[in-house]
């Protein structure tokens, strides 16, 4: 029952979404629509979840005192303003919520992406090597791509007969084939990859989505 | 000979920090001292402007701000030179984001643009806001924008808003665009427009873009813009300069010097195999 | 208050960057005040998004009682932090997870294999005016799927023609991640471009804005 139960359900609640591409009239559509607004409210909730857990571990810290409690405390408070400011202001737009999100989390979370800026010259300075003819062939790639897809890149270019060959061309010929090629196989493997997981999960015989003991 | 070979083995042990400060002065200058180098059009941008301009003062386009802040410094100048040109030319845009974060984001770019070309929200455009479970959104957005959100961003019954009247599912929308720093861009080729042949053009974070590729060739996305330097070229070709024009400078010094970190580091790689095979 | 909050962003970044130099309290203090913000703004849009929109506005204001469906089973998820009867959240995720593979099934079928097998075949044929270069392009793009698929089929070992093909394909591979390696460091560069505009121009008012 606890395991089989929501298998099943799943398994006709798959069926209908798979159904309805091949027979688009009702009550197949009727469900499949049904089951897409229901989706929306029940992926939302998943949320809450992850939400709940992150209060409970700095709740706790704090609580306990445990090493590093009053980082917690400034999670909470930061926590705390956002969540009720909207309830306050009866809007989700601008006030305090707006002026947070403008002035606190979108600086933070946009430096926070530009560190990597730092690192991946670091790693380019110290890891990327020219160890084999792949290893090379992937750096001079690289390197075509960088330089290529740039204005001062553009400019390089040399004459040979009448022909102009230059960085910005190689760099597009590049992308637009070897690369294209390269993506593609990738797509095609996975798109055949996630079909058959997805089959996989109609069935029941992948299960692990449901938890440990299922 | 040798000590030159030394100095460049030495040059590895270099702390990290000065590589990094040697990253901040190569894009910080060009961003205060810009030189102004010119921006080469790419096809895919072509084609993505081609799709812009084929529409008819007052079309409905829908537009997707597929990203958060931490992409906004390559997607932004996407956004808004997009948002700059429909205004411009009476183009009305249906808006929405699947991405939580990307409501605060999409506010300042459509207040910004409705202000400059004074247009009125729920006739001119309108946001949808966000909406979780993307792929479900998507789907059901082919049947009706209205079922799919009941509701505006702020909590408005959306049968009050006039601009849907006109465009209620994909059919009614001769262009979606969607601006996305995730696959969103592709999933949208493969739900609007497998499904519901919805013609698509997508603006991409660089990352993402290499793997657009496949779809732009194949007809899924029309075209499709790449980082910053695809913002560069659209600002281009619609001539309204911005954000994105004026960071290519940094861009070309910031990309010369990662060239020649990777040029250093295997010239030091080269020198230490060179060391070790004397020695033995 | 919006040169202010200018002011409070610079800082912010600035840190964000102290990072950079070494780990210190005044980073620790960002990064967690980053984190306790950022779950409140989600919880917020979440919360918006699925409960009114998508059920209290349907149900309430337009009577479609049908759609309380998925506020039941969404409320099923909450039973996750009851060890004993955790198991009912498994009703709402299997709803989820198979609604899902549902409909991915035909949608990426058609657009992820099928759609993209006909473009790499079709592609040398069904073009008007191409010429002997766009020719072996996509002569060079169909080697470059075909033996990409066959480096990833590993259910026969990789010896004699196969292991051939799969180097070809590997060779694919490795351009494919070069171009791939390009536009990444174009990306983290621009990131950065977009955090010195910001307090360059926005902050301290220098340069052009």
């Amino acid at each position: 029952m606890k395991r089989t139960a929501p298998i099943v359900f799943g398994f006709v609640v798959g069926m209908i979404m798979f159904l309805q591409y091949f027979i688009p009239h009702a009550p197949f559509t009727t469900a499949y629509s049904l089951v897409l607004d229901w989706k929306q409210v029940v992926f939302g909730m998943t949320l809450i979840l992850g939400i709940v857990s992150l209060v409970r571990h700095h709740g706790t810290k704090v609580q306990r005192r445990e090493k590093d409690w009053a980082y917690s405390v400034v999670v909470l408070l930061g926590f705390a303003v956002m969540a009720i400011a909207p309830i306050v202001q009866r809007t989700t737009e601008g006030g305090i919520y707006g002026w947070m999100f403008d002035h606190v989390q979108a600086p933070m979370q946009a430096t926070m992406f530009a560190l990597l800026a730092f690192y991946v010259a670091s790693a380019s300075y110290r890891a990327f090597r020219a160890r084999s003819v792949q290893a090379a062939l992937l750096l001079l790639a690289g390197i075509t791509v960088m330089l290529g897809r740039v204005p001062i890149g553009e400019m390089m270019a040399i004459h040979v007969a009448g022909h102009e060959f230059s960085l910005a061309t190689l760099s597009s010929w590049i992308l637009d084939v070897p690369n294209m090629a390269a993506k593609r196989g990738i797509l095609i493997g996975v798109g055949l990859g996630v079909t058959a997981t997805a089959l996989k999960i109609l069935l029941g015989i992948e299960r692990t989505y449901l938890g440990r003991s299922a | 000979m040798d000590r030159f070979l030394a100095f460049l083995e030495r040059l590895m042990s270099i702390d990290r920090r000065w590589l990094y400060l040697a990253v901040a002065i190569a894009v910080a200058v060009p961003v205060l001292r810009p030189i102004g180098l010119p921006v080469k059009v790419s096809n895919e941008t072509r084609d993505f402007f081609a799709q812009l301009e084929a529409l008819h003062e007052g079309d409905v386009i829908l537009f997707s701000f597929d990203y958060e802040a931490d992409t906004n410094a390559e997607l932004d100048p996407m956004s808004r030179v997009i948002w700059d040109y429909c205004f411009s030319r009476g183009i009305r845009i249906v808006a929405l984001t699947l991405y939580p974060g990307g409501v605060g984001i999409a506010e300042n770019i459509m207040n910004e643009a409705a202000e400059k070309y004074g247009k009125e929200y729920g006739v001119d455009y309108v946001f949808l806001g966000f909406n979780a479970d993307w792929s479900g959104t998507m789907l059901r957005m082919g049947e009706s924008f209205r079922l799919t959100y009941p509701a505006e961003q702020y909590g408005k019954a959306t049968t009050e808003i006039p601009l849907l009247d006109d465009a209620d599912k994909y059919a009614d929308v001769p262009l979606l665009v969607s601006i996305a720093s995730s696959s969103y861009a592709e999933y949208w080729a493969i739900w609007a427009g497998g499904k519901f042949g919805q013609k698509i053009v997508t603006g991409n974070t660089a990352v993402q873009a290499v793997l657009v590729y496949p779809y732009y060739q194949a007809g899924q996305i029309l075209g499709f813009l790449g980082g910053l330097k695809g913002a560069a070229e659209l600002e281009t070709l619609t001539d309204l300069p911005g954000d994105a024009t004026r960071g290519m400078d940094s861009q070309s010094t910031g990309h010369g010097l990662m060239v020649l970190f990777i040029l250093l580091g295997n010239l030091a790689y080269l020198a230490q195999k060179i060391r070790q095979r004397r020695a033995v | 208050m919006e040169g202010f909050g200018i002011w409070v962003g610079a800082l912010l970044t600035l840190a964000i960057f102290s990072f950079l130099y070494r780990e210190n309290p005044i980073y620790r203090f960002a990064e967690h005040l980053f984190v306790g913000v950022s779950a409140g703004y989600y919880l917020v849009q979440y919360c918006f998004s699925a409960l009114y929109k998508k059920l209290w506005v349907p149900v309430v204001d337009n009577g479609q009682w049908l759609l309380l469906g998925g506020g039941v089973l969404g409320a099923l998820m909450l039973f996750r932090f009851h060890r004993r009867t955790e198991w009912i959240s498994r009703f709402a995720i299997a709803f989820y997870v198979a609604a899902w593979s549902g409909y991915v099934i035909p949608s990426i079928l058609k657009a992820q294999v099928l759609t993209q097998v006909r473009s790499t075949i079709l592609m040398p044929w069904n073009t008007p005016g191409l010429t002997w270069w766009d020719h072996l392009s996509a002569a060079l793009i169909l080697i470059g799927t075909v033996s990409i698929l066959i480096y990833f089929y590993f259910s026969h070992e990789h010896r004699g023609p196969l292991k051939a093909v799969s180097q070809v394909g590997i060779t694919f591979l490795m351009i494919g991640f070069g171009a791939s390696f390009g536009y990444t460091i174009m990306g983290r560069i621009t990131l950065l471009i977009g955090r010195f505009q910001y307090l360059f121009y926005d902050w301290l008012k220098l340069g052009s804005s």
